[in-house]
């Protein structure tokens, strides 16, 4: 068992998989000499909007850019309130913060998804929208959260970053709402070899807007229509985006094989492993557990070699930078509780059989002894 | 023959070590934040010669959190140059400030004479931009910034390496922004920038604003943004940095072949080369009679001139929500009479040389 290493993640075997195929596509980039901007761009967003079968898809530097970008062009501004739960990560918020607006927080459900019955009681006369996170894959109920929206006429922002892929009722995460965010950082499902992110949109309008707006609100070289930003995806992580792109069904796919395992070897009696809704299909960016003495197990785990992460331990309300919006302990009882017993073990597309078999062994034997 | 204006099939024609280096790179994972970025912000910060250097994504977003870590909110004032590239004042804008701009001289940089009267008591911060290679008039603009105690953050993008009296752009004020775009002096293959400073508490300041304002992978100290220099383009960063002075050197050379060559044309006049200041000359500018009629026609020979640019900042659309009705009249002057030549590095002197008499020729013709 000393010899033993489970990695959480292992960005060198994919790397080992694929490098026959990406190296030559990354030198082509850099041969070209055109590394903001261009085909490249432009022919990932058209793959990724066919995949998402999304009408429109704008490329831009991270999710959180996204984020602020997007609700920037749903209009979200300073006084306006946006619905979003506390057990994100921290990006979330801070795109709403960062535009002015206000964070409505709204506590989860036990499988740590948004629970539509508290947006509802949380939508006031300022609500500008709902930001429903579908953490590490798993998707909210978006049947209930489109209809809450429609009722009151507000819009949908999805943080999709950790679910690309993730169904609900055969339909792709992230195109339910007017505003679909994604990332691909290295750490993601689909992930680039640097910061990068996208998000689609329903209405070619908002589309434009954001198209402007991520590369300094120019619309010709010399002619600025509004202020921008710089977050443009570079063309090297376009490239390596649509190539793993066409990987992506095999590398969730995987994964969910990863999680059926796990489900059948992990001890329902000490490991509380939330279903999968029916209408969903999961595509387990990450593999949540909720557990007893979560910090021993971890300590336990990590001398036996085998890496977790625990998404996220500090609820948003309750970090330092949170503390202008007056909340305290108490205030979301369902993510502070989660937040002490959310454990995330290893899912990534390398892991062998054995080696789930080995942590699942590990974690029941830890309980059972 | 024709002359082009991006060179970077040429500069990166052999880089196969550089690839090796990228190779191996990928091979770790270290995407983000990784080693060879932290390699790479110690060798920039002992290029410029300051303490730290903290690598973004942009040299807007360098301005924008220097901004930020100078205190800047909305409704703030901050000064800058009215004939600045948009990033300059869209940083300002991003954070609810307000631009207040000062014309400029024909050193295409901010004119200090008229900074005092600009200043009111809702002026935060200072931002002269050092534009084209050229360096704003630090030794006149400090002593008023400090005067009025404004924080002063140098809008370096195009001046890497520029220096007044031997002190480089960027070490100045409070803190410099730099870019690393594919056009620039020191340039990666994607978007990139960074901020150099000597205070301690701003450095640390600005490595939370960068990401997400985590002090470690779980606790977040202050609401920040997602704005990382890739490690891989830092990869690419430390292999190019051991050649910007050669860089600089070489643009220099080149720039004082074309003063010498256009200089003798009547119809082109030089800007002023101040005593003290080394110009690195990101870009090459003159001024020119007939401008329109000139680009076309070294365009339709082949030489890849520019305009940089055509309509100033200051009078864009989206500048109209301040709802200002200055004008400037030497930014104004120099958006119809300034033209742009490549300079660069790969640059062989039979192209300048080219240049000059295709500029002879078409003054000839109009006499």
């Amino acid at each position: 068992m000393t010899d033993l290493k489970i990695p959480y993640v292992n960005l060198s075997a994919q790397w080992q998989s694929e490098k026959k195929e990406l190296l030559p596509i990354i030198e082509s980039v850099i041969a070209s000499g055109t590394y903001v901007g261009g085909e490249v761009v432009d022919e990932f967003e058209t793959a990724v909007a066919a995949y998402l079968q999304s009408p429109f898809c704008v490329a831009v530097n991270s999710c959180t850019d996204a984020l602020v970008l997007g609700l920037a062009a749903l209009g979200v501004r300073r006084g306006d309130e946006v619905i979003t739960p506390p057990n994100s990560f921290i990006a979330s918020t801070a795109a709403i913060v960062h535009l002015g607006a206000t964070p409505v927080f709204v506590d989860v459900l036990p499988s740590q998804s948004l629970d539509p019955a508290l947006v509802e009681r949380a939508i006031t006369g300022k609500t500008k929208a709902i930001m429903p996170v579908h953490l590490g894959g798993r998707m909210v109920d978006m049947d209930q959260i489109c209809e809450i929206a429609k009722a009151n006429n507000i819009a949908v922002i999805e943080d999709a970053a950790q679910s690309i892929g993730s169904t609900f009722n055969g339909i792709k995460s992230g195109t339910f709402g007017e505003v679909g965010c994604f990332s691909a950082h290295p750490l993601k499902n689909l992930n680039a070899i640097g910061d990068g992110g996208f998000v689609c949109f329903k209405s070619q309008e908002l589309a434009e807007v954001v198209r402007k707006r991520r590369s300094h609100g120019l619309i010709d070289r010399n002619t600025v229509e509004m202020f921008g930003y710089v977050s443009r995806l570079d063309a090297i992580q376009a490239a390596v985006l649509t190539f793993r792109l066409t990987r992506l069904e095999a590398t969730i796919k995987s994964r969910r094989t990863n999680a059926d395992l796990y489900r059948s070897l992990l001890n329902p009696d000490f490991v509380f492993i939330p279903d999968d809704d029916p209408r969903e299909q999961n595509s387990y960016h990450t593999f949540v557990v909720q557990v007893d003495r979560r910090d021993e197990l971890i300590a336990h785990l990590t001398s036996c070699g085998i890496g977790t992460a625990i998404h996220y331990p500090i609820p948003i309300h309750l970090q330092p930078a949170s503390k202008f919006l007056g909340f305290g302990e108490g205030s979301f009882p369902v993510t502070e509780n989660q937040s002490k017993r959310i454990l995330t073990l290893p899912i990534n597309q390398h892991l062998t059989e054995h080696e789930i078999q080995i942590v699942s062994q590990t974690v029941n034997s830890f309980y059972e002894r | 023959m024709k002359v082009r204006y991006s060179y970077l099939s040429q500069q990166f024609a052999e880089c196969d070590d550089l690839w090796l280096q990228l190779k191996e790179f990928v091979k770790t994972g270290d995407f983000t934040l990784g080693a060879p970025l932290v390699e790479f912000e110690t060798k920039f910060a002992d290029l410029i010669g300051t303490k730290y250097a903290i690598g973004v994504n942009s040299g807007t977003d360098a301005i924008k959190l220097a901004l930020v870590a100078a205190g800047i909110k909305a409704g703030d004032e901050v000064i800058t140059a009215a004939n600045t590239f948009v990033a300059t004042v869209g940083a300002i804008a991003e954070l609810g400030a307000i631009p207040k701009f000062i014309d400029c001289n024909d050193t295409f940089c901010m004119d200090i004479d008229l900074l005092e009267r600009a200043i009111t008591d809702r002026t935060r911060a200072i931002v002269p931009v050092h534009f084209t290679g050229y360096m704003t008039d630090m030794r006149k603009l400090m002593p008023i910034a400090e005067r009025h105690s404004l924080p002063v953050v140098e809008d370096a993008c195009q001046s890497i390496l520029g220096e007044i009296d031997g002190r480089k752009a960027g070490t100045w004020g409070v803190s410099g922004a730099f870019s690393l775009h594919p056009l620039k002096n020191l340039n990666v293959w994607s978007d990139g920038g960074l901020i150099v400073t000597n205070d301690h508490k701003i450095a640390e300041e600005l490595r939370l604003l960068r990401n997400h304002g985590l002090v470690n992978r779980d606790e977040v100290k202050i609401l920040g943004y997602n704005s990382r220099l890739d490690t891989f383009q830092a990869v690419v960063g430390n292999w190019l940095i051991p050649q910007t002075l050669d860089i600089a050197s070489k643009r220099i050379v080149n720039a004082a072949r074309y003063d010498t060559g256009l200089g003798a044309i009547s119809g082109v006049k030089i800007p002023p080369r101040p005593d003290g200041f080394k110009i690195v000359y990101h870009l090459y500018m003159v001024f020119a009679k007939e401008r329109d009629a000139l680009l076309s026609f070294c365009q339709s020979r082949g030489i890849e001139a520019k305009v940089h640019y055509p309509v100033p900042i200051y009078r864009q659309e989206a500048l109209k929500k301040f709802g200002s009705h200055e004008r400037f009249p030497v930014t104004d002057r120099h958006a119809e009479s300034v033209i742009s030549f490549p300079c660069d590095q790969h640059l062989s002197n039979d192209e300048i040389d080219f240049v000059i008499s295709t500029v002879a020729e078409f003054y000839s013709g109009i006499q």
